[in-house]
């Protein structure tokens, strides 16, 4: 499995290839719908979910009303949509994409909730005991790396 | 009150393994005898879907979680349970309980408006009673249930699972009843009024159409197939002991509602079961399934393949 750090995916040709994405939340969001198109399956390592809306508002008032209606109108199934929805101890960081759960609803994209505990040679290991092979692992800069070019 | 969470929650992250940790080809399979293999094939299916089952009512638990630190130990406690349904799903295929496509059995009805209540009011359910009753059903899984599946079964395979399994479990008791300590130690008037105001008289009635039948199935199946009721009983006095031992989980009002259940379905001989769960069973019994509808699609997740592409 191939590891990419930070940016390094844009400059990687990802036609064909199964790819994880394991990255904090606004960074999923930007980076899913950008590899779904050329990836032959993407799985989406999710640690906690944030809301997401489709476009920008001022940070007042209806803001999560529009993200869970959002969320209601562009996932279909009830049990990803609650793996969708952040908890009372969530973040309350609001991302904005008009694309990230229509990327999440391809048939080849797969959100994975379950809790990542190890990153092994062939792909990821998640506490549901299960090891998701995968070609490349988009991931966040390591602590101490100089974000990639 | 001073519990340490946070170490907890870091022994569990150190503690993960994986079902590609385990050799599932390694011999011994042979020791499942073809009289056997008829006896478990039921128990276990049913041991599977308990732990699915019990993994959604952790992710229940995490929504209402007290503090991040426990919320965050519930999601893997989700996950490990999903894990446990997942080994016992690949021991089934390995002692070829499993037809063509490898998938779980059907669950029974009982299990069904189970799964479909958990849809239903799960999330809703006030965390006192979700809190106090995962801890009786461990109890119960880990000291009834499991013991008589690793007197009954040989297989080198199957203890080395139940090594991983049962050092899981102990750590899922000791938090569930650390959080019964946290939520015990809350004001009275909180666990008075989150107990009255969730519990609306549907629900309850809900939950007894549900559960009252559902344990009671399982207790007599799996009394019929061969476990001592004392091993019923000693769980259920853990049960009583732990919780007992403990300096507030005496003020929740579900865990004396909970000890009280359990002592009733334990004792066959008690009215309990005449009066209230053996017609419950057999009205149940008459529900199509079909309109439950479609359970959420969580109920697809249970895999024998350790390795998914
Ligand atoms: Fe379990
Ligand atoms: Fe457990």
């Amino acid at each position: 499995m191939k590891i990419l750090y930070g940016d390094e995916w844009r400059a990687f040709d990802l036609t064909g290839l199964s790819v994880g994405v394991l990255v904090p939340p606004d960074q999923a969001a930007r980076i899913v719908p950008a590899v779904v198109g050329s990836a032959r399956a993407v799985k989406v390592f999710q640690d906690s979910p944030v809301w997401v809306v489709p476009v920008a508002v001022p940070r007042v008032g209806p803001v999560v009303s529009l993200a869970r209606l959002h969320l209601r109108m562009a996932v279909r199934d009830a049990w990803t949509r609650r793996l969708l929805t952040p908890g009372r101890f969530g973040s309350r960081e609001v991302v904005v994409s008009p694309s990230y759960y229509r990327a999440l609803e391809q048939p080849h994209c797969k959100l994975v909730a379950w809790p990542v505990y190890a990153i092994v040679e062939h792909g990821v290991r998640t506490a549901e005991g299960i090891e998701h092979r995968l070609d490349v692992l988009i991931t966040a800069n390591p602590l101490g790396k100089a974000k990639a070019a | 009150m001073t519990y340490d969470f946070d170490a907890m929650l870091q022994t569990i992250k150190d503690k993960q393994w994986s079902l590609a940790d385990i050799e599932w080809d390694a011999p011994g399979a042979e020791t499942m005898t073809d009289e056997l293999r008829a006896k478990m094939q039921p128990f276990l299916a049913d041991l599977v879907w308990i732990e699915h089952v019990g993994a959604r009512g952790f992710a229940s638990l995490a929504r209402k979680a007290p503090t991040p630190v426990v919320r965050e130990i519930y999601e893997y406690f989700h996950a490990e349970e999903q894990k446990h349904a997942n080994a016992e799903l690949a021991l089934m295929k390995r002692w070829g309980m499993l037809d063509e496509d490898g998938s779980i059995p059907e669950p029974n009805i009982n299990v069904k408006l189970a799964i479909k209540t958990l849809d239903a009011f799960g999330d809703s359910l006030p965390l006192s009673a979700l809190a106090t009753l995962i801890p009786l059903l461990e109890c119960a899984l880990d000291g009834a249930l499991v013991k008589f599946l690793l007197d009954e079964v040989s297989d080198p395979v199957c203890h080395e699972v139940f090594r991983h399994i049962n050092s899981d479990e102990a750590r899922h008791i000791t938090v569930d009843f650390q959080v019964l300590e946290l939520i015990g130690a809350g004001p009275m008037h909180r666990l008075l009024v989150e107990s009255a105001s969730n519990l609306k008289p549907q629900v309850v009635l809900g939950l007894i159409v549900v559960f009252v039948p559902l344990i009671n199935k399982m207790r007599d199946n799996i009394v019929a197939m061969g476990l001592p009721e004392q091993k019923l009983y000693n769980a259920v006095k853990r049960f009583r002991t732990i919780g007992g031992r403990g300096e507030y989980t005496h003020r929740i009002p579900a865990y004396h509602v909970l000890k009280a259940q359990a002592a009733m379905v334990i004792d066959r001989s008690h009215p309990y079961h005449r009066l209230l769960a053996d017609p419950m069973v057999k009205v149940t019994s008459f529900v199509p399934a079909r309109i439950l509808g479609r359970p959420q699609t969580w109920v697809d997740e249970v895999t024998h393949e350790p390795v998914a592409s």
